[in-house]
């Protein structure tokens, strides 16, 4: 099956709580002349351009199942989230969630959603987050109970019990983005889109909210759509990835298949001592055995992707054909990541078993 | 009542107490805002009316002994009283600052709502409602100040009634403005000089409806037109209730011309408001 079109093996299933069939968003934008004379003729006519933000989207999410969605700056995840959430109306295609038209849903489907957006405040900012609760409350019709005891475990598992009475506004990033959680779970949605919950936060607060996920995941038969730069979120939190790029599916698989097929590779970074001559030929040749790569130079640097298999034999090797000054490794960045999975979805096969999981 | 229809005025009144913590966490900024607001403009009408009635006065030397001089049908105790109505009126009415809806589109601030089951307008009803509630109070406090402090020049109400029928007129007239107000933040969807379209409307709204000059003393064909406005209605006609210039029947005209303006305000409201769903891109989300 092609990664662009991995979803078709859910186009069976009955429970769908979420879905994209063609979903096609474009953006009208204005382009502008340089100089003088193209700010007069913006001034009189513009010339707009269209801009695909997403381009024929398909996408199943049954009922229970954790996707990761992931993709590079503009890919379109977002949009997608935008439009399955019913924020935005898609230009083409259509969109459902809990069976419905996302753009036209009710009381009674928004009151099963919830969604946190890390870098927009969903609590109200001037109030102490226990008022803004209070507030949810009442919106989505919460009993009594139930509101003091999810408060009372969540506040708990996120470690912020002590917080609940201080202006949003004096809390830090990490404590808000628990409240932002806290807040979106009250009403203990079926549906749950988190864009990016842990943007900015340090180590000890993503772990914190990674486990109350996990958690919640493990617990109840939410279903989450989590969006996120950071692999870490999605590997730990997600059974099933969707990879967008320039606004189309794709991958489309279960974790463990991505992670086979491509999280396997590391990415070296050399630096090399300023003014070392390099013998590209003897470089090219030395790499190739390994089936490594250079994907990247800058002044004093390059980066080279091999097997996470090879790491070990690559080392050594670059030292012996470098002038080597220091060296890093990371996995494989995810805009990398990205392309190849592109490529290779449009070369040929290599997607991977579509959805999966969940 | 059941529980669903019950929760929609709790939620009102939890928007009301939410909207009013967030205007008083700040005390100086409560006194600018909810106290001082409106204050300034009838003080320069003062002013400026003292110096045209001295000039005209002046001018009349041939008038009879006693006589007091009219400017457009107004005699200079009429406008101090007229002054004195602006000050409590022009307090009940919702101002252009009072809605900050505009950012939270441009922004894409208003997306967290769109996901909630809740009608969003809900929340900015629950701000009018603060907004009137709250000025209520400073309204009647600074009638009785002005009452102790000038008992002789200020305006008395001539009737109980004469006050209902008025405040009623100026509450109708602010809910317009909030309407008014609410659209042009709503073109916020397709533009983004909003800041400069609220400044004019204030002003227009203003101007028409008698906040630096009467209605009634302006020229006769402009207060033929401006009289069927529901800011002639807002502003200068209340306080022509107030001081027994306008009777019942002037009273029950302009609620009606009033509340059908209402009427097509919200509709237009709706229209924009829909029509701009539509456009909205949630910036950043």
């Amino acid at each position: 099956m092609s990664a662009r079109s991995g979803t078709g093996q859910h186009a069976t299933g009955v429970d769908a709580v979420l879905e994209a069939r063609g979903v096609r968003k474009v953006f009208r934008t204005f382009e502008r002349a340089p100089g003088l004379r193209g700010l007069i003729k913006n001034f009189v006519a513009r010339d707009h351009v269209d801009i695909a933000a997403l381009d024929g989207v398909d996408l199943r999410v049954e009922r229970g199942e954790s996707v990761g969605l992931i993709g590079a700056n503009g890919a379109g995840k977002t949009t997608l989230v935008k439009i399955l959430a019913g924020i935005v109306p898609a230009s083409s295609g259509e969109a459902r969630l809990l069976g419905r038209d996302s753009f036209d849903l009710r009381d009674a489907e928004k009151r099963r959603l919830a969604l946190v957006m890390g870098q927009k405040s969903q609590l109200w900012w001037d109030l102490p987050p226990i008022d803004s609760f209070r507030l949810l409350k009442e919106i989505y019709g919460v009993g009594d109970v139930d509101f003091s005891e999810r408060l009372g475990r969540f506040s708990s598992m996120l470690e912020v019990e002590d917080r609940l009475k201080i202006q949003l506004r004096q809390l830090s990033l990490g404590q808000r983005m628990k409240m932002e959680i806290i807040g979106a779970f009250l009403h203990s949605p079926e549906v749950v889109f988190l864009d990016e919950p842990t943007i900015g936060l340090d180590l000890i607060s993503r772990e914190t909210i990674r486990r109350f996920l996990i958690g919640l995941a493990e617990d109840r038969a939410a279903t989450f759509v989590l969006t996120s730069h950071d692999l870490e979120d999605i590997e730990e939190t997600c059974r099933r990835i969707v990879v967008l790029d320039q606004g189309k599916v794709a991958f489309d698989g279960g974790l463990t298949d991505l992670s086979r097929r491509v999280t396997g590779k590391r990415a070296v970074e050399v630096h090399v001592h300023p003014g070392a001559r390099i013998d590209e030929g003897a470089l090219a040749a030395g790499l190739s055995g390994l089936g490594a790569e250079v994907s990247g130079r800058s002044a004093g640097s390059l980066t080279v992707l091999v097997s996470a298999d090879r790491l070990a034999a690559l080392v050594p090797r670059l030292f012996s054909l470098l002038d080597v000054k220091d060296l890093s490794v990371e996995r494989q960045p995810l805009e990398h990541l990205i392309r190849e999975i592109y490529r290779r979805g449009v070369d040929g096969p290599a997607g991977g078993p579509a959805g999966g999981p969940g | 009542m059941s529980a669903a229809a019950a929760r929609g005025p709790l939620l009102l009144l939890r928007m009301v107490a939410y909207e009013f913590r967030k205007r008083i966490q700040f005390r100086a900024g409560f006194v600018v805002r909810e106290v001082l607001n409106g204050t300034v403009e009838p003080l320069v009408m003062l002013f400026v009316y003292t110096a045209l009635y001295g000039s005209a006065a002046s001018l009349a030397e041939g008038a009879a002994e006693g006589e007091e001089v009219a400017l457009g049908g107004w005699t200079y105790r009429e406008i101090i009283q007229y002054v004195a109505g602006l000050v409590v009126v022009r307090k009940l009415v919702f101002h252009n600052r009072a809605l900050d809806l505009a950012p939270e589109i441009f922004e894409g601030r208003v997306t967290k709502y769109l996901v909630m089951p809740f009608r969003f307008f809900v929340l900015l009803q629950g701000r009018f409602l603060q907004f009137t509630l709250m000025q209520l109070a400073v309204a009647t406090l600074a009638w009785c100040i002005g009452f102790a402090l000038a008992p002789e020049v200020w305006l008395v109400p001539v009737s109980a009634a004469a006050t209902l029928q008025a405040v009623t007129l100026v509450l109708m007239g602010s809910y317009c403005c909030f309407l008014v107000f609410f659209i042009l933040n709503a073109m916020a969807f397709w533009l983004d000089v909003i800041w400069s379209l609220l400044v004019m409307a204030w002003f227009v709204i203003g101007f028409t409806g008698g906040a630096l000059v009467p209605v009634s003393q302006m020229p006769e064909g402009m207060y033929e037109v401006l009289s069927y406005g529901f800011p002639y209605w807002m502003i200068t006609a209340p306080i022509e209730l107030l001081m027994g210039r306008l009777g019942a029947g002037d009273f029950l005209h302009g609620a009606a011309l009033v509340g059908g303006q209402l009427l097509a305000l919200d509709l237009l409201r709706r229209w924009v408001w829909r029509r701009g769903l539509a456009r909205y891109v949630g910036a950043g989300m």
